[in-house]
């Protein structure tokens, strides 16, 4: 007997998924497909929130985890929180998009179609216990986003970018399938629980170690760090930026979930083994990200080198930890937290990036100069957004940081304080230029092209304004109430260890 | 077990009689410099990997490979050729010029040499024991509806997605309609 | 005896020239199917492992129909982003994609 109950929000995701496809068949006004496809997300938010609290709940039994099809399919909290991740992200993603497809003629059903396809995906990849379920459910979330990158059709940087992200992508996949059939063929099973659990004599066989290189070079290409990285911003900058947004949040917390849960759960025994060259990838991720931003005059490429650096920081505490041998627990609550609120204020920085440029028709940071004369609000946002980005308290982004440094410190060892120092000189470094973007916007002159009487008199489309409320409360909040973050975190990674071994 | 020893096995020149073209033809694929040829290799290798599926007992895996890739993934290949106009003649221009080729093939030969060495290293000389008789496809059905149904289900709305994307991007628009 | 090295090799040999396609070759659509080739390889490698474990699950197997799955959409996938960018630059190379750089 299945457990519907559990898998309720994967089945409303992907009749909402056919609901808003028929919508786009039926309906003149594509307007239609995104509302049925938000009405979708908010009644698949319900079923999570019952499985959350089930026990406080009348007529609800069983508890998390609730295990599925042998233990290859697991309900926790940590699926939980995450799939909660991914539909907030593809809502906010939906609102931007919404705006900026109206604006000019695209395919526009088949737009919110793919972004509900690649939630779906995201949901599936968050229970995913084996390795089968995992790849399917991260290629659902990576094969919308090839097509999607390429939704500018006419334009040739679109073009460029969805084929360089396909190439990669698939690249990615064959070697990350090069390693489970070598993870497969030495073990004999592709089920995490029962490769925490493989004995000794076959985790020191050289092709076991081979298999888990393979493995982890894959998801590197997902999560787009250093070596691989150097896509990302190609694809973020020619993609439509709505999408852009959906990548660099979608899509690579879809790479860290894969990645923390098959180092976490399948792997933990050889942390020593896939725990320095994290470390090594946290490293070298924000120190180029970083580098390499500064010297950016394009802001969605400069958010694109930012990404890089914050997946760096959000490796640091897991691959410092299980480098030292230390406690995974902590730093897997610390990643988890980074994640969430890296989520929460790249949103919105994409999403304040897309409504200044949907008025601009640039993305050119020097065209930015003086927003605040024609637009306080969105200036205001952009300091909101890119301070948080940087770390600057009260916004959420400390938050992020703090618990960061904390893991990593608490690691005690060479690995986590040599990573923590590299950290911290990044901060300074990143402190540099998401400061200049916000100096930028309020303090240099407007340029002589700008003209501010016509910009003065535009106003943000309501959906985008929702999405920018949303997120911009969301990073206050978070900020001041650090707490609600670190229980979910703290939530997320109590029972993952209790589900899974 | 010497050379001796394993060349005196029927199966194994069954194997080496399938593996060799199969191999062959998968370098013809990404050295041919006639855009046509290469995709045909590609038939001639994706066909011998079938023959030895069919060979270890997979026969639904065997002929899955033969319906879906020859019978369909060559098609769009050559379709894709075919509309992308690229010469039927031998071209200079398919690939990097040997100064990019020399690294790669340097790393491809690593990469062999790392796998070989660790393969060989973990199961030196166990063999393989050939199954009497096919796997039964009902028993794959059945693991498939019983083990795999989520997965089964999401690769649906993959091939979905896969559709419905590929049919928006690759279709010509009307002119007034080009965003 | 037959053994299971040989059937090893034989799919880290296609990977490594599927890798080297991959890196070599300018026409996107030779790419493509150089891609192809490293997932034929992975399919051999599940395919062998499943029958030398004789896997009563068959996990190997059922992985195998798995990839082939995806590969089939993914082929459609990159045809398409293929035939979209011919439409407007009248070539499908590679090596010209290079409208962004730093």
């Amino acid at each position: 007997m299945i457990d519907y109950h559990a898998i309720l929000p994967e089945i409303i995701l992907a009749l909402t998924v056919l609901a808003v496809l028929v919508t786009d068949l039926v309906t003149k006004d594509k307007y239609y497909a995104a509302v049925v496809g938000m009405a979708g997300l908010f009644a698949t938010m319900i079923p999570l929130l019952t499985l959350a609290l089930c026990d406080d709940l009348a007529g609800c039994s069983g508890e998390l985890p609730r295990v599925l099809f042998g233990g290859s399919y697991v309900v926790d909290q940590y699926a939980v929180v995450l799939k909660a991740v991914f539909v907030f992200a593809v809502f906010i993603a939906l609102l931007l998009a919404v705006a900026y497809l109206e604006s000019d003629r695209y395919y526009e059903g088949e737009f919110y179609f793919l972004l509900l396809a690649a939630a779906l995906g995201g949901v599936v990849m968050s229970s995913s216990r084996d390795f089968l379920t995992l790849i399917i459910g991260l290629e659902l979330v990576s094969g919308p986003g090839f097509l999607l990158a390429g939704w500018r059709k006419g334009d040739e940087r679109s073009n460029e970018a969805a084929l360089k992200f396909f190439i990669i992508g698939v690249t990615g996949l064959a070697l990350l399938l090069m390693g489970v059939s070598l993870v497969y063929g030495i073990t004999g099973t592709q089920l995490f629980a029962e490769l925490a659990a493989t004995p000794q004599a076959i985790v020191d066989e050289p092709v076991f170690a081979l298999g888990l290189l393979f493995v982890l070079l894959g998801f590197t290409f997902k999560i787009s760090a250093v070596p691989f990285h150097v896509w990302t911003p190609d694809v973020y900058e020619g993609a439509p930026t709505p999408v852009g947004a959906w990548l660099s949040v979608g899509s690579k917390t879809a790479g860290f979930v894969g990645l923390l849960t098959v180092c976490y759960l399948a792997f933990p025994q050889v942390s020593n083994l896939w725990g320095p060259a994290l470390w090594l990838a946290a490293i070298l991720s924000m120190t180029v990200g970083n580098f390499v931003a500064i010297q950016q005059t394009n802001v969605v490429r400069l958010l694109g080198y930012s990404s890089i650096a914050q997946a760096g920081f959000i490796l640091a505490p897991f691959g410092a930890a299980a480098a030292a041998g230390a406690d995974l627990q902590q730093a897997f609550a610390a990643s988890v937290t980074y994640l969430v609120i890296y989520a929460v204020m790249n949103l919105g920085a994409f999403g304040v990036v897309i409504a200044v440029g949907t008025r601009l028709k640039t993305y050119e940071l020097a065209d930015w100069s003086g927003m605040y004369r024609w637009s306080a609000g969105l200036a205001i946002l952009v300091g909101a957004f890119f301070l948080s980005l940087a770390g600057i308290p009260p916004l959420a982004g400390w938050f992020a940081k703090l618990a960061m440094f904390s893991a990593t410190i608490a690691v005690g060892d060479i690995w986590g304080y040599s990573i923590a120092v590299v950290a911290a000189l990044n901060t300074v470094v990143a402190l540099v230029y998401y400061t200049k973007v916000v100096k930028t916007a309020f303090f240099d002159p407007v340029p002589d092209t700008i003209d501010v009487a016509a910009l003065e008199g535009m106003d943000v489309a309501p959906p985008m304004q929702l999405a920018l409320g949303i997120t911009a409360v969301l990073v206050l909040v978070l900020g001041v109430f650090p707490g609600l973050v670190s229980t979910l975190a703290q939530y997320s990674s109590e029972v993952v260890t209790a589900a899974g071994l | 077990m010497t050379i001796g020893d394993w060349l005196t096995e029927s199966a194994n020149w069954a194997f080496l009689f399938l593996a060799i073209p199969t191999f062959v033809a998968s370098v013809m694929v990404v050295s041919s410099r006639n855009v046509v040829r290469a995709v045909l290799y590609l038939v001639i290798a994706l066909g011998g990997s079938a023959a030895l599926f069919l060979m270890l007992g997979a026969e639904f895996v065997g002929w899955t490979v033969v319906l879906v890739y020859i019978g369909a993934v060559i098609i769009l290949f050559l379709i894709g050729i075919m509309i992308t106009r690229a010469p039927l003649t031998k071209s200079v221009d398919l690939s990097h010029p040997i100064s990019a080729k020399a690294p790669a093939a340097l790393l491809s030969v690593l990469l062999f040499g790392v796998v070989a060495w660790a393969v060989v290293e973990s199961f030196g000389l166990e063999t393989i024991p050939l199954p009497e008789e096919a796997t039964r496809t009902g028993e794959i059905g059945l693991s498939i509806f019983t083990s795999w149904v989520i997965p089964f289900e999401v690769v649906s709305f993959v091939l979905l997605a896969a559709l419905i994307g590929g049919i928006v991007l690759a279709r010509k628009d009307e002119p007034a309609e080009v965003p | 005896m037959m053994t299971i090295i040989q059937w090893i090799l034989l799919g880290a040999a296609l990977f490594s020239v599927g890798l080297y396609g991959v890196l070599t070759r300018r026409n996107a659509v030779l790419v493509l199917a150089s891609v192809e080739i490293m997932l034929a390889a992975v399919n051999i490698n599940l395919v062998a492992f499943d029958t030398y474990l004789s896997d009563p699950a068959y996990t190997g197997q059922i992985f195998a129909l798995f990839v082939i799955a995806l590969a089939a959409a993914e082929v459609g996938v990159g045809i398409a982003i293929i035939l979209m960018i011919f439409r407007n630059r009248h070539s499908v190379d590679v090596d010209e994609l290079d409208l962004m750089r730093y």
